[in-house]
């Protein structure tokens, strides 16, 4: 029903698909797993006319097509579900059904009572509980969901794609989802769902079909394949990045020791069963997959996470409750967000201002800041971080994003830490920046600054911390040696829970 | 060489509303009319002396105004506290015989109570300031007209009336009236303080991106609620300086105010999102201003025409502004 050929894509002259070959058979749902960057979601938006621009040729029903834009790919029966999910939330759920294709009137007035007919017959099919006159706002998100399921069957679709469909959905309702998925397959229709839950590939799908690292790597059927050598196949053999010799902490003073923590976010995930203790100097490196609480874990402890929680901190001998950011700072604890231009730096403003801002206070008079030591002081410290600047008066938007990374960097080691939560810190930065950075975290370890260090790249903890906590929806699994631990064992840990 | 002079003039905040204000300046004096003695009317130094003092009530509401507009907020309220000031004082002084030093006290007070409310109410009550201010804004009016019975109360001087000392606001040192001191005190004190003091970086840095701020360990919402603060307190300075150059205390007063701050500020070229902007570039949004109705007036254009010129300006500020126009034939 649907084959690609040898397709092929790059984002700016780096390919992030290679020659991808493959095919589907109708009235089957596919599973499309594979880690972050592996390129799932980017053959998917190639199929939908989200990035016509590529090499290869896919042949859809007997015939190639090459859609340009998401409208051509609808017409020729593709819909795509994105994650995010295009729903007006003040209009009811017909009025959002019938989008664009309202049934009209004469004078282009919309035939209401037809409209709502239409919808009640439509969601029937799904099993839908409530009146289709009701809100979306009212609806929980997994309803939300099916609504949209209802929408791409008015354009006909007989080729479904959902991108991570389960991931806004609580427990109860994945089942609700894939009675309707199953519904959708008795009609005819074909489903590819990326996922990286492989639980759910294995619930739902007929096939699964793996991809790493913009390559093709396999299709098989549930039944052909174990959970573990998927797992192996998805992350591939890796030769293990080298490692460095860590500098071993004497584990004499304890910084912060979590026990038995569990924190309740109003909205969202638990953090359970968190319990380590981290003595000066050490690292920490926190694994897990997206979502599975490793910056939630973060901010929770620098007191940015309003929420409750159970179970006792002790950070420098002393009982800790997380409060504020101001407070925690004074505490010389301090965090880098992994969000450098959201939750980082002030974007007009020049190096000095974007370094020295959370330690004005000490460079200050009765409010009157002494310009000239906090020049000296800034100085000093984008020397010994090599940023490479003309000016410390330069706007930091002219700084590459390994450069600016380490004035941010700059900002809250100023503080003379004893504790720094480190968010992602080498996200989107080039390789020589990050080898900067790395030995960075080391030397600050000499000094026997602890360190707890998220990271999506299980190479990178591997090669900087002393210990690794892997994170899965929420809860920790495990506390692992790095010296005695790799990324297999990680990855296991790190699926466990979903 | 070039080059790197064109670098820093791009890095430097507030010279091209200088430039603005230079060239205006300009066109004024080229069409400034000639007086009977064949001397420019424009340039004299009554009628400099005079732009100025007209500019200093909106100047000094401006100050205040691009405190808060640094921060990402707006202060729609700045009229109807400066009308409530004006009333406090004009009462203060003739019904209640507060005495000069009381009188002036309190409506600084008022005028920094209201700000404080609107802070606190943008802060920690997580309502949009441009909500909180239009409705501080009525009701600010509203409190001034109760106040004073619906009616504007005249000041006069003597036994049972105002204090002489309160003439000092229309006294003129150096033939220069005595608000322009203020005004440019107040400029330049508050330039200082964006400029030298942790306060101004906080303020910068709340504007500029408030989720940094608050994760850099800044009291976002603490340092907003001053900013409102001062622009209440400089309000309340207008209004008693409003009531001293009238003489009366009208709750009618001020009407508008608020916009023709915003406007200074937004000529001065200062980022209605926040953080980006100078107290000095403010200045010459002022001056801007204030060159302008001069000079329609010495021409004795009206109103009308004088309302619809104000508007082109303000747009064609910000085109000016925002875009970064490249004048080739400067470059060569």
């Amino acid at each position: 029903m649907l084959e690609f050929y040898h397709i092929s894509k790059s984002f700016s002259g780096v390919e992030v698909l290679h020659q991808v070959t493959f095919s589907i058979e109708q009235g089957k749902i596919i599973a499309l797993v594979g880690e972050n960057g592996a390129g799932k979601s980017t053959l998917m938006k190639i199929l939908a006319g989200i990035y016509p621009d590529y090499e290869g040729r896919i042949v859809f029903e007997g015939q190639e097509i090459h859609p340009h834009t998401p409208r051509e790919a609808q017409r020729l029966g593709i819909a795509i579900i994105h994650q995010e999910l295009n729903l007006i939330p003040d209009l009811t759920v017909a009025e959002n059904i019938f989008l664009g294709k309202e049934p009209v009137q004469s004078f282009g007035i919309i035939n209401f009572s037809q409209l709502y007919h239409d919808a009640d017959k439509v969601l029937q099919e799904f099993k839908f509980p409530y009146s289709s006159r009701l809100k979306v706002r009212h609806l929980t998100v997994g309803w939300r969901q099916m609504v949209e399921i209802a929408r791409t069957f008015q354009v006909k679709a007989c080729l479904i794609i959902m991108d991570e469909p389960t991931s806004a959905l609580s427990e109860q309702e994945i089942p609700i989802l894939f009675e309707k998925m199953l519904y959708l397959k008795s009609q005819g229709k074909t489903i590819i769902f990326i996922s990286h839950r492989l639980r759910e590939a294995y619930t739902i799908a007929d096939e699964i079909v793996v991809l790493r690292d913009g390559n093709f790597i396999g299709k098989y059927a549930k039944t052909d394949i174990s959970r573990e050598q998927l797992i192996s196949l998805m992350i591939g053999h890796h030769i293990p990045s080298e490692r460095t010799i860590h500098y071993q902490p004497i584990r004499e003073k304890e910084t912060l020791a979590v026990k038995n923590l569990t924190v309740l976010e109003k909205n969202g995930l638990a953090l359970k069963g968190l319990h380590f203790t981290l003595h000066e100097g050490e690292i920490l490196g926190i694994a897990g997959l997206l979502g599975s609480g490793r910056t939630e874990l973060l901010k929770f402890l620098y007191g940015e996470l309003k929420a409750q929680f159970s179970g006792e901190i002790i950070y420098l001998q002393q009982h800790f409750s997380p409060h504020s950011a101001n407070d925690s700072i004074r505490k010389r604890m301090v965090y880098l967000s992994e969000d450098r231009q959201g939750e980082g730096i002030f974007p007009h403003h020049h190096l000095q201002f974007n370094g020295t801002i959370s330690y004005l206070n000490k460079l200050s008079v009765v409010g009157f800041i002494k310009e000239s030591n906090e020049k000296a002081l800034i100085t000093s410290w984008y020397d010994e971080l090599q940023i490479k600047r003309r000016t410390i008066k330069q706007p930091i938007l002219t700084l590459s994003g390994g450069n600016q990374q380490k004035v941010l960097l700059a900002r809250i080691l100023l503080i003379q830490p004893s504790l720094l939560l480190l968010d992602e810190p080498t996200r989107g930065i080039d390789v020589g920046a990050k080898e900067e950075i790395y030995q960075l975290i080391a030397k600050l370890s000499q000094q026997g600054v602890t360190i707890i260090m998220s990271s999506s790249e299980i190479p990178e903890l591997l090669r900087t911390t002393h210990w690794i906590l892997v994170l899965s929806n929420g809860e920790q699994m495990a506390l692992l040696e790095t010296q005695h631990t790799n990324s297999q064992e990680i990855l296991k840990y790190a699926f466990s829970r979903v | 060489m070039k080059k790197k002079i064109w670098q820093f003039f791009r890095e430097q905040e507030g010279v091209k509303p200088f430039i603005g204000f230079i060239s205006i300046f300009l066109l004024c004096i080229i069409f400034s009319p000639v007086s009977s003695k064949g001397n420019l009317i424009f340039l004299k130094f009554d009628n400099l002396a005079n732009i100025l003092r007209q500019v200093s009530e909106i100047g000094i509401i401006s100050v205040g105004m691009t405190l808060v507009i640094l921060t990402g907020g707006i202060d729609l309220s700045v009229g109807s506290v400066l009308a409530l000031t004006a009333t406090i004082t004009a009462f203060g002084l003739m019904d209640w015989q507060l005495g000069f030093t009381v009188t002036i006290l309190s409506g600084l007070l008022a005028g920094s109570l209201a700000g404080f409310i609107n802070g606190i109410l943008t802060s920690w009550g997580k309502i949009q300031s441009f909500i909180v201010t239009l409705a501080m804004m009525t009701a600010a009016r509203g409190f001034a007209l109760f106040i004073s019975g619906m009616n504007s109360r005249n000041i006069g001087f003597g036994e049972n009336a105002a204090p002489e000392s309160f003439k000092i606001f229309t006294t003129s040192f150096f033939n220069i009236p005595f608000p322009v001191f203020i005004f440019i005190f107040i400029t330049i004190v508050f330039m200082f303080v964006l400029r030298k003091m942790r306060l101004g970086r906080y303020i910068y840095a709340v504007g500029s991106n408030q989720e940094a701020a608050r994760l850099a360990g800044l009291r976002v919402n603490l340092i907003r609620t001053l900013a409102f603060v001062f622009c209440g307190f400089l309000s309340g300075l207008a209004g008693i300086i409003h009531a001293a150059q009238l003489f009366q205390g009208n709750p009618n007063d001020g009407v508008g105010f608020e916009l023709d701050a915003i406007a200074a500020v937004v000529i001065g070229g200062t980022s209605l999102q926040g953080g980006r902007g100078t107290m000095g570039s403010t200045f010459m949004g002022v001056l801007i201003i204030g060159l302008l109705s001069n000079i329609l007036g010495l021409h004795g254009i009206q109103k009308d025409f004088q309302l619809m010129l104000k508007g082109a300006i303000i747009v064609a500020a910000v085109l000016l502004q925002e875009r970064n126009w490249k004048f080739a034939f400067l470059k060569k």
